[in-house]
């Protein structure tokens, strides 16, 4: 069915039946905001998520980190549950315990996402692949309806599987790993800030304008939040990266210090 | 010259800011400035961080090689700020921190030439240090 006789079925439907109203608000509360005209589009319509792009960035007013990195605004979390505070567990002076990607562990979602590198998607009718240069993190998010698979074991990144809610591409994550949450060390060096491996994310992934998406996460950790909390972020097009593309990033080529125990030159 | 002009650009609208970051941290001591001259001796331009080496003579005659880490070599890049803009045999000021361990190791902020030019060899124009 066209996007224009789902309109006049709509209005004809408000025009019979004093339930349509409410049915026309709960459609569109799903299909989530209109896009904004030249939004790159795919031949069947949807939108189009191929490009590159700037990491998330904050929006004007949400508290930054002091890393380069993207980090959550503690306004947004929702308060901690008995038993939550796991989530700000101190850190312990072991680096292989406070900062293990010091030791090329990998950053994990959402974490890796969050990092200040670029970032290059991939769409397809039943997939969007992520590709972040940071740790060289790729995502491959399918759209075809699937579930989520069973039996796997906890994992850093999670198993997310896509939907479209209108205009609003939805990526659920779950299946992760206890790791830490983003990059949060200079907004408090004595804190970590640890999900659980209760936590489920949920991505809306929309073009706001031609050139910027937004970008909201949620976070759902029931056994850290008394309820989930979202921060939104805008993610940039950067088609000025295209023509360098994304750098390779092999962490344990030289990673000469880890842990601060410098080894050899190379 | 134009990645140099740039790099010199973005140094100095935020050569003040000094903030380090999580893996900076378990490896180097912000409580613990270096500065050091001597000469440029090689350069890994390799991940996660790029690495340059700088010989300083001792007041007995010695030398001690500095090894010293910047950003990663993609983040650089992307910033204009290529492997050529340090000049291997040059003399060359680093500023930046030492390493936590007490070893010849640093991180550096920016490299200064003879001539006043500089490179800035941190992650990104707000003077932030890379991530891991």
């Amino acid at each position: 069915m066209t996007r224009i006789s789902s309109k006049w079925l709509l209005l004809a439907l408000v025009s019979i039946c004093p339930c349509g109203l409410s049915i026309v608000t709960a459609l569109n509360a799903q299909q989530g905001p209109a896009s904004p005209a030249g939004i790159p589009r795919t031949a069947d319509g949807k939108p189009d998520f191929t490009g590159t792009y700037q990491w998330p960035t904050y929006l004007p007013g949400d508290e930054r980190g002091r890393s380069s990195a993207t980090v959550f605004d503690r306004k947004r979390f929702a308060p901690l549950k008995p038993g939550g505070d796991t989530f700000l567990e101190p850190r312990t002076g072991d680096p292989r315990h406070d900062e293990p990607r010091d030791f090329c562990m990998p950053a994990g979602f959402p974490g890796g996402m969050l990092s200040a590198n670029a970032m290059q998607f991939f769409q397809t009718k039943n997939h969007l692949v992520m590709v972040h240069e940071f740790q060289r993190m790729s995502r491959v998010i399918p759209l075809d309806g699937r579930a989520h698979r069973k039996g796997l074991e906890p994992m850093f990144y999670g198993d997310p599987v896509g939907r479209w809610e209108g205009d609003t591409l939805v990526i659920e994550t779950v299946n992760f790993k206890r790791w830490g949450l983003d990059d949060y060390y200079y907004t408090n060096p004595k804190e970590y800030r640890m999900h659980s491996d209760a936590m489920r994310t949920i991505e809306r992934l929309r073009w706001k304008s031609p050139t910027a998406m937004s970008y909201a996460l949620t976070i759902d950790d029931p056994k850290v939040f008394t309820a989930p909390w979202t921060q939104e972020f805008e993610i940039l097009a950067k088609p000025e990266w295209d023509k360098d593309g994304l750098f390779e990033y092999v962490c344990e080529e030289n990673n000469r210090c880890p842990g601060g125990k410098c080894g050899a030159e190379k | 010259m134009k990645a140099l002009l740039t790099a010199l650009a973005m140094l100095m609208a935020t050569a003040h800011v000094v903030v380090a970051h999580h893996s900076f941290a378990a490896e180097y001591d912000d409580q613990k400035p270096l500065k050091i001259t001597g000469t440029l001796t090689k350069v890994d331009w390799m991940n996660p961080h790029i690495w340059y080496y700088v010989d300083v003579k001792n007041p007995d005659g010695t030398v001690t090689t500095w090894a010293i880490s910047g950003g990663a070599p993609g983040q650089l890049m992307r910033r204009g700020i290529t492997k050529d803009l340090l000049v291997v045999g040059s003399t060359v000021n680093v500023e930046g921190f030492k390493a936590k361990d007490g070893s010849n190791n640093g991180f550096g902020q920016r490299v200064t030439y003879q001539d006043g030019r500089n490179v800035f060899t941190a992650t990104d124009p707000a003077g932030r240090a890379p991530q891991r």
